[in-house]
């Protein structure tokens, strides 16, 4: 029944649909594909680890598992900020761990159908939030970056969490 | 060649068994050996033999079945008093038993190599006489059903069996053994009067300790039927607690009864306390293996051991039933045969020079295992030579790993702490045994690895004693909660040695690094709010703990800013992504759902490196 659903939607579409999740850092906008989020959470308590990459805020407790949260802003070179009863945790799968991303605020899911997809345009400058850029959605009144966060690690930092010691 | 068996659960239940069977043989022989005359124990090791043997050939195991049967006939003859065991034949015998076992191996491994048996047959065929070199021959080896054979009889004939009957193309009825899974070219191109030497031999002859070493299994686990009774008794008590926890809570959210609210609260969280902790101890019961299991191979390794170096050795063995967890169980074997060949080779003295030295010619190894609280003890002492300090200090000199200088602001114990330097060996001729280049870092690395501790103990001329202390699982630990400027911290608590409460005058600097005169040593301090890059918090204050850690045989001083106690915590991964934290061993989770992190003391005092 669902297929068929889907099927009938897509064609109407023209395209692919898929579903987004999109959320707001330093009032622009962002969307990840919704497969990748396993929940949104609150802001925790979040304990620091030593010796981490700056970006990495600490580790929280979800429900009795020990995941890493990684803050977006200083992932992206952004302006740090307060958080605030807006602030969510959004945990992904990325490259087979649960991971917690802190963003500023998360808005909806949408759906888009692929072909709203634009290529990312030609980097301006080179900075990580363009290297994990997957395309733009352009619609009437908004402008959405697709983010890929696999490709949000350079291969260093790969390297660095596929050698378990 | 790969093993075609259709029916897995048969080959499963073969391996476990066999593997089993071989793992008591070993010992079993051993002590046999001690004490010949000793009827019950014969006709066990006879009886073990005999059951690889048929569930080998009921399984079409060729060669398993060739080496198994001449064991078996000359293990008969012993039984029988037609031979007089001696260690010429406990050799032969071993031989085989190692021979077999590789061949497990290779099964287990799912992969037939074609091995070389006759060798180690030809060694057995001297013992057989005429009629049993006949029978040998000529007797099918299936295994007649009088003779009892559990395994080959208990299990019903499988398709796989059948099918493999059914598609030999000669009389199968009147040469069962001819049924091969596998085309045996040499036998089947000959009538087998004689058992046809193999002609090509490409393959390496087994080395014959290896495969038995490999051969233990502890993936899968046999338990108690008991133990999971009690197990799920524990967690249907768990349920109704959680039931009553339920209740508790709707009946507080209705308002009713609040005033008893507190009182009931308190009952329960120490039921529920009382529950988990049974469960736990059962569940932890389950992952534990009797030491036992590792020492058993012991017995073998020191008789052979002993026979190469031409010395005289008792081993003695106490406490193999006491238990740990079978993760520890799987990495203290190494270590274990380390010392014991350290023990062995440049413990114990030769007959002669025992005899010089006024003691008895036989040396004494005694191998020890014991609970200590929360850790298991295992000692390895021996009645040899001891170790001689001057000598270490001089080797260690002479290898160029430390300096006159060093050597002299030693203790007796920092010098004997020297022979845990990778490339150390006090021994000027390197035997085949003990001169591999590996030695006692090994052991430490090992042990570092399950955050044990080694101590030695030595007396010049009397002896000398290495004590492993381990924890007793790795996945539960013990812990000591402590505070560094408002961080949380756990140390495991195997490898804390000891606190104390030290004025901040007290510490001394040494070439850069901060030391505390403790007793008659020297320790070592680190900062661990500058090891983990922790804020301070707390303006200067006059006080703090030092928290001394061992791993393995090093010592270390943390200086922490306050204890806050000791907790049972369950070990969290940081995941992959936080893997290769130095000084960070994982994590837990605390009362208040916060996470602490578990300091890796190893990984402080400066991993591999030191």
């Amino acid at each position: 029944m669902e297929t068929a659903l889907t099927k009938v939607k897509s064609e109407e579409y023209g395209g692919e649909l898929i579903q987004l999740v999109s959320f707001n850092l330093e009032k622009e906008e962002y969307g990840i594909n919704v497969l990748m989020v396993r929940e949104i959470i609150r802001m925790l308590n979040i304990t620091r680890v030593p010796n981490t990459p700056h970006y990495v805020e600490g580790v929280i407790n979800l429900r009795g598992k020990v995941i890493p949260i990684i803050n977006l802003r200083k992932k992206f070179d952004l302006m740090e900020n307060d958080y605030d009863k807006r602030t969510r945790i959004m945990v992904m799968e990325v490259v087979g761990e649960l991971m917690g991303f802190i963003v500023d605020e998360v808005s909806e899911v949408i759906r888009i159908s692929e072909k709203e997809i634009q290529p990312p345009p030609p980097v301006v400058s080179s900075g990580i939030e363009q290297e994990c850029m997957a395309g733009v959605i352009n619609q009437a009144n908004r402008l959405l970056v697709l983010l890929d966060l696999e490709k949000m690690f350079t291969a260093d930092e790969r390297r660095l969490f596929t050698n378990v010691g | 060649m790969a093993i075609d068996c259709e029916d897995q659960e048969l080959l499963d239940g073969f391996l476990a068994e066999t593997t089993e069977l071989l793992e008591k043989l070993d010992d079993d022989l051993i002590s046999l050996e001690k004490s010949p005359e000793d009827a019950d124990l014969m006709n066990r090791i006879f009886r073990s033999i005999h059951t690889v043997k048929g569930a080998s050939s009921f399984l079409g195991f060729d060669m398993l079945v060739k080496v198994t049967h001449k064991t078996e006939d000359v293990l008969n003859r012993l039984r029988k008093v037609e031979l007089r065991l001696n260690s010429e034949i406990m050799d032969v015998i071993l031989e085989a038993v190692d021979l077999v076992k590789t061949l497990v191996a290779d099964i287990k491994a799912g992969e037939i190599v074609e091995r070389d048996l006759e060798g180690t047959i030809a060694k057995l065929i001297p013992y057989l006489s005429e009629n049993a070199v006949e029978a040998t021959v000529l007797a099918p080896v299936f295994a007649p059903k009088e003779e009892s054979a559990p395994a080959a009889a208990s299990a019903a004939p499988s398709p796989a069996a059948e099918s493999e009957s059914a598609s030999e193309p000669e009389p199968a009825a009147a040469e069962p053994q001819q049924a091969p899974p596998q085309p045996a070219a040499p036998q089947q191109a000959a009538p087998p009067p004689q058992p046809k030497p193999q002609p090509v031999k490409e393959t390496p002859k087994p080395a014959p300790p290896k495969g038995g070493e490999d051969l233990a299994d502890n993936s899968t686990v046999r338990v108690d039927v008991k133990r999971l009774d009690d197990l799920m008794n524990q967690v249907g008590e768990l349920v109704l607690e959680r039931n009553r926890m339920i209740q508790l809570y709707s009946d507080f959210q209705t308002g009713l009864d609040p005033t008893g609210f507190g009182d009931d609260f308190g009952k329960l969280s120490k039921r529920l306390n009382f529950v988990t902790s049974e469960l736990q101890m059962q569940v932890l019961k389950m992952r534990m293996l009797p030491v036992e299991k590792v020492f058993k191979k012991f017995p073998r390794i020191v008789r052979n051991l002993a026979r190469d170096l031409g010395k005289e050795v008792d081993l003695i063995i106490y406490g193999e039933e006491t238990e740990l967890d079978r993760s520890v169980v799987d990495e203290i074997g190494d270590p274990l045969i380390h010392l014991i060949r350290n023990a062995l080779d440049h413990g114990l003295e030769t007959p002669d020079e025992r005899l010089a030295a006024g003691k008895g010619r036989t040396g004494t190894v005694v191998l020890s295992a014991a609970h200590e609280g929360n850790q298991i003890v295992i000692s390895i002492k021996d009645d040899g030579r001891g170790i001689n300090p001057d000598r270490i200090a001089r080797k260690a000199i002479d290898k160029g790993l430390v300096s006159e200088e060093q050597v002299a602001a030693m203790g007796t114990r920092e010098i004997l702490d020297l022979i845990f330097l990778p490339g150390f060996s006090t021994k000027e001729q390197t035997t085949d045994l003990s001169g591999r280049g590996v030695g006692m870092d090994v052991v430490r690395t090992n042990i570092r690895k399950l955050n044990g501790i080694i101590e030695i103990k030595n007396e010049l001329g009397h002896g000398s004693e290495f004590i492993l202390k381990l924890p007793l699982t790795l996945a539960i630990i013990q812990s000591l909660l402590v505070e560094v400027e408002g961080e949380v911290y756990s140390i495991p608590l195997a490898s804390v040695i000891e606190t104390m409460r030290v004025s901040k005058k007290e510490f001394h600097m040494i070439g850069g690094q901060e030391v505390l005169k403790l007793r008659d040593s020297v320790l070592p301090l680190l900062r661990l709010q500058q090891a983990f890059g922790v804020s301070e918090v707390y303006s200067e204050r006059d006080t703090c703990y030092v928290v001394i850690v061992g791993v393995a045989e090093k010592r270390i001083g943390l200086i922490v800013t306050r204890l806050l106690g000791q907790q049972e915590v369950a070990i969290k991964s940081l995941g992959k992504f936080l893997a290769n934290l130095p000084g960070i061993g994982g994590s837990t989770i605390m009362g208040d759902g916060r996470v602490a992190l578990i300091v890796d003391p190893m990984g402080l005092v400066g991993g591999g490196a030191a």
